[in-house]
């Protein structure tokens, strides 16, 4: 079913310029349908098993190697590799977990570094040519965001009593009595529904429109040239898709950069919800 | 056909097989990195944080008992140099002392050789004084005898000549000294 819309969106033979006496036709541009690959196994109910899950095993291998990697043979004095893998584990404790949990945040470091790593290499899959960001499925950015928030609802409660978590999240301490009328609602809509929802969300729609962005380039640079036509409009045709070229490389730095950016956003914004059920229990 | 369509596309839908396994994934890395790589990094970190402050540890106390030898040193030598100039002075005043020693015993030994000169000179001028008379009364009891013509045995006579003889003498004498002065 969704195969056809993928077939849509990348038409290999339709051209801008229709070669000499071909008909021509219309430029479709990548439509959501590329987020929807066909499943190998059909599973009733679900998407079935389809690239995601290869891109995720990817990931998967990717954060084990990489950890393997980092925490072989480590010695008092470190090599390039070790230092590398100790900057990245001081990077998660000195960027993410200290400044928003302090000292206390110092045992989620392994949360935080797993975390991040998991997510930047899901995002990184993207830039495997024909490949998408695993992250540009809704479910694994949902799955990470539920994750957190149940994680800091567990805490919470553990730490600070079932009520008194709530009550510490949806009354502030310290403003006038009848702002609370205001400000309780907007709490509990910020603090229970707005924020996982947000959380989830900005993740996957970073990917999601980033890998769109990088489709409507390459289609779009793929369907403006036309080898085929009359010479003049060859070149033209050449042209275009030299600009659409370096539209795309650009943009594929920058969706690095993104890539990158968005797991740190997330990691830092999990270390804080986290805070929040931690911290109020003094 | 567009509605299934739009159901089958929609984008914000979530996959229940994805989210288990995005799920089994977050798990597997979790375990992973909380069992082998954090600790092991964390603990190869603490070491190394250790070891530099053992180090630092270490140069300190060096320096503390390189400091500390240094100060006994100085007290040392300024011991030394106090001995020194407590012995130097012990000496000056041991000096001081024999000389005087010296000196003194010098000028008891010079009053006591004079004094046994003088004891001498006034025995030998008694004893002189002593046979001049003896051999002046004889001489003169002698010369006397000649010039009287008899000889004067009896002895007590002779004394008594020779003692008036010398009276008139030594009167003689100290008039004459009288007179000079």
């Amino acid at each position: 079913m969704s195969a056809d819309v993928r077939i849509l969106a990348a038409e290999p033979g339709c051209h801008l310029f229709p070669a000499e006496g071909a008909e021509g036709c219309g430029f479709t541009a990548p439509s959501t349908g590329m987020f929807f690959p066909d499943p190998w196994i059909e599973i009733p109910g679900t998407a079935g098993i389809d690239l995601y899950l290869v891109l995720l095993l990817i990931a998967l291998g990717a954060s084990l190697l990489l950890w393997s990697w980092f925490s072989k043979k480590l010695s008092l004095v470190p090599g390039r590799r070790q230092g590398v893998g100790e900057m990245f584990i001081l990077f998660i404790r000195d960027q993410i977990t200290r400044p928003t949990m302090g000292d206390k945040g110092d045992k989620f470091i392994p949360l935080m570094t797993g975390i991040f790593t998991l997510i930047v290499l899901m995002n990184i899959t993207g830039l495997i040519p024909g490949m998408l960001p695993t992250n540009s499925d809704l479910s694994f950015p949902a799955m990470f965001a539920l994750f957190i928030f149940v994680l800091t609802l567990v805490i919470g409660m553990r730490q600070q009593g079932g009520w008194g978590y709530i009550r510490n999240q949806i009354f502030p301490p310290g403003i006038p009595k009848p702002i609370y009328l205001l400000v309780t609602p907007i709490e509990f809509l910020s603090v229970f529904i707005i924020r996982p929802l947000t959380h989830a969300l900005r993740l996957f729609a970073t990917m999601f429109a980033g890998s769109l962005l990088l489709g409507v380039f390459a289609y779009g640079g793929w369907y403006m040239l036309s080898i085929g036509a009359q010479p003049a409009l060859a070149a033209v045709s050449v042209l275009f898709s030299g600009a659409a070229l370096i539209g795309y490389l650009l943009f594929f730095l920058f969706e690095i950069l993104i890539m990158l950016v968005q797991a740190f956003i997330f990691t830092l914004l999990a270390s804080l919800y986290l805070n929040g059920s931690i911290e109020a229990a003094k | 056909m567009l509605v299934e369509l739009a159901a089958a596309n929609n984008i914000l839908q979530i996959d229940p097989v994805k989210f288990v396994f995005g799920l089994i994934a977050l798990v597997v890395v979790y375990l992973f990195v909380v069992r082998k790589a954090v600790p092991k990094v964390m603990q190869v970190l603490d070491e190394r944080h250790d070891a530099i402050e053992g180090g630092i540890e270490r140069a300190q106390k060096a320096e503390a008992e390189a400091e500390e030898i240094r100060k006994q040193y100085r007290e040392k030598l300024e011991e030394t140099h106090r001995e020194y100039a407590q012995e130097l002075e012990k000496a000056k005043e041991q000096r001081a002392a024999i000389i005087a020693e010296a000196r003194e015993e010098a000028q008891v030994e010079a009053r006591r050789i004079i004094e046994a000169a003088n004891a001498q000179i006034e025995a030998d001028r008694r004893q002189a004084f002593i046979q001049l008379r003896n051999e002046i009364g004889s001489l003169s009891t002698e010369l006397a005898g000649r010039i009287v013509g008899e000889s004067l045995q009896d002895s007590a006579a002779q004394e008594r000549v020779v003692d008036r003889f010398l009276e008139e003498l030594e009167q003689n004498e100290s008039t004459k000294q009288a007179e000079v002065r």
